[in-house]
């Protein structure tokens, strides 16, 4: 055996190595980057016992096949329904529900087989993935090139390392498996939150009541760059050019074809079309999980409130992640998922 | 260096406003022309404010006197501050920076100065000659305005290492194209309105190339993997192809050291 490590049999579509971000050097160029559902991995490394900023898997539009060489806590987030299957070298299979630790065995093979309604799910694995560091994280950006294994998305066949498994001594179940038993950090909002501005004063009064009354859909032009919508344009006063400018996690830049694109995790540092408003933070997850023709509304809300929102998913979990409980023994869940 | 000199009121009068990024993220922006059609030809001195605000604000998280900043992103015109709204709000930010908005200086007396190798033309050029139809100017006058333009770096951004290099010879003056490339070469240099950009990797891109650099501008192994910094005083000096594969052969051998003065 060599040193622990996990090896992506079928890497999927659009995986990638993730962790909280690099955020802090944007003014040279370098993306944020990180989870897009950053509360998927806050609660998959709580789950595992990992400090909240580890790297784990970032799995998007499908599922994926790993083997594991050491054993280790595992956990997938994101999603309320998504499963896993852990199977033995014997053949034997285990279905495992998202949202709980499992403990995996050396040799054995977790298959994610497809999202469950969602779009993006995250597998924490204890000890965190041990690509290399830049900048203080192993966030990958495709498009930078920069971050997990040669900056690039996984393909079958990687091998990706992994850091030692530090057991925390202070965690009252830091050996154990926790599932969390308050799911309430998932509910979406009936509609996505926005700030106007910054610069929704190059939009015509039309254009902004079209903004805020319509139905737009996620275009299939969909990664970790952003999330193009298709439905009604949105018409600018004179054209869609600014001098160029920083953008958030969140941005809706509209380009002089007038339709929106909400920029995420990997966004450009610095663009040069006009903001219509900008997707709260506590917002962000939801739009990880959308998949291409989901209908998407928006409602504009105060800084204030924006910030209040903050706040308040920070509770909410904080909350998730203080009554995580131990699960029931796996015999249970197996029966469990035999009656569903 | 950043000074910031004794502050006053910071007025609606100066254009200075406050422009929400979500709850997140705080732009303060330095042209109250930006709502015109035009505000392309951004005037280097927002650009400068933005930067020496940048600073300050930068220099207050060292000594500990404001904390919840995420992000400092200095544009043409205006600074996007992100910041943790569990650690402050926009509110309390802009009541601690207003103070510091009169007389935003930048020492300049400390700006580098870097000579950078480039192969105008030809297969590593693509646009050099098609743009000397459009502008009523040889290939060769072209590249010698541009290698006599002083230019200076006015933001980073886009990409890692990407630096907005403005101060382009007015005669070389031209839009982006209309329909951008699906993929730059990296290290490709282009040229649109008064500036000049290297792309730092491959990429999509809209800037009309006429030439190439055979030295990087990001690499992840160094210490400091970006080799610009806003405020840099950049000179071009042509070379032609086969120098360019000399240079290139040397600087990732390590041979070759970049003109830094």
């Amino acid at each position: 055996m060599t040193d622990a490590s996990i090896t992506m049999i079928k890497a999927g579509p659009y995986t990638t190595v993730q962790d909280i971000g690099r955020a802090g050097h944007q003014a040279v160029g370098v993306p944020e980057s990180g989870a897009l559902d950053q509360a998927a991995l806050r609660l998959g490394n709580a789950l595992v016992g990992n400090a909240p900023h580890m790297a784990g898997l970032e799995i998007c539009l499908g599922g994926v096949q790993i083997a594991i060489t050491s054993p280790r806590r595992i956990a997938l987030t994101g999603s309320v329904a998504a499963t896993m299957v852990i199977t033995d070298p014997s053949g034997h299979k285990v279905t495992v529900y998202a949202n709980r630790s499992f403990r995996v065995h050396a040799g054995q093979e977790i298959h994610i087989q497809g999202l469950s309604g969602t779009n993006t799910v995250f597998l924490a694995i204890s000890g965190g993935i041990g690509t290399p560091l830049l900048y203080g994280s192993r966030a990958t950006s495709p498009n930078a090139m920069i971050g997990g294994l040669d900056g690039r998305l996984l393909k079958d066949g990687d091998v990706l390392p992994l850091c030692p498994d530090m057991v925390r001594p202070d965690a009252a179940m830091g050996s154990a498996d926790r599932m969390l038993s308050d799911l309430t950090v998932y509910d979406a909002p009936p509609r996505i939150r926005v700030v106007l501005g910054p610069q929704d004063d190059r939009f015509t009064d039309q254009a902004k009541a079209v903004f805020l009354s319509s139905t737009y859909q996620v275009s299939p032009m969909l990664n970790r760059m952003g999330m193009r919508l298709d439905g009604p344009v949105l018409d600018h006063c004179d054209n869609a050019d600014i001098a160029s400018d920083g953008i958030v996690n969140g941005s809706i830049q509209v380009p002089g074809d007038g339709k929106p694109i909400i920029l995420l995790a990997d966004h450009q540092t610095t663009g040069g079309y006009t903001k219509m408003a900008t997707v709260i933070q506590a917002d962000l997850p939801v739009l990880a999980r959308l998949k291409p023709g989901d209908a998407i509304l928006f409602s504009a809300i105060s800084v204030e409130d924006a910030e209040q929102a903050a706040r308040d998913h920070e509770a909410l979990l904080r909350h998730a992640i203080d009554t995580m409980v131990a699960p029931p023994p796996m015999n249970d869940i197996a029966s469990i998922a035999s009656v569903r | 260096m950043i000074t910031a000199q004794k502050p006053e009121q910071a007025d609606g009068q100066g254009g200075i406003r406050f422009l929400p990024a979500g709850g997140h993220g705080l732009v303060v922006s330095f042209d109250n022309t930006s709502t015109k059609a035009g505000a392309l030809k951004a005037n280097m001195d927002h650009t400068r404010k933005a930067r020496a605000l940048a600073g300050l604000i930068r220099q207050a998280g060292v000594d500990g006197k404001l904390s919840g900043i995420v992000d400092l992103i200095p544009g043409l015109t205006n600074l996007l501050v992100q910041y943790d709204p569990l650690h402050i709000s926009a509110k309390t930010l802009q009541e601690i920076i207003t103070p510091w908005l009169d007389h935003l200086t930048e020492d300049s007396g400390k700006s580098r100065h870097i000579r950078i190798p480039c192969c105008y033309g030809g297969e590593l050029g693509p646009d050099l000659d098609s743009i000397a139809d459009q502008l009523k100017l040889s290939p060769d006058e072209i590249v010698a305005r541009h290698v006599a333009s002083t230019l200076e770096v006015a933001i980073m951004g886009f990409l890692p290492g990407l630096a907005y290099m403005k101060g382009v010879d007015e005669a070389l003056y031209l839009p982006r194209r209309k329909t951008p490339r699906a993929r730059v070469p990296a290290l490709t240099l282009g040229i649109a309105m008064d500036q000049t950009v290297v792309y730092p990797m491959p990429s999509p891109g809209g800037w009309n190339l006429i030439g190439r650099i055979p030295i990087a501008l990001f690499d992840p192994n160094k210490d400091d993997p970006i080799l610009l910094r806003s405020g840099d005083k950049i000179n071009f000096y042509p070379i032609d192809i086969n120098e360019y594969h000399k240079i290139y052969k040397a600087y990732h051998d390590g041979q070759f050291l970049v003109e830094i003065a």
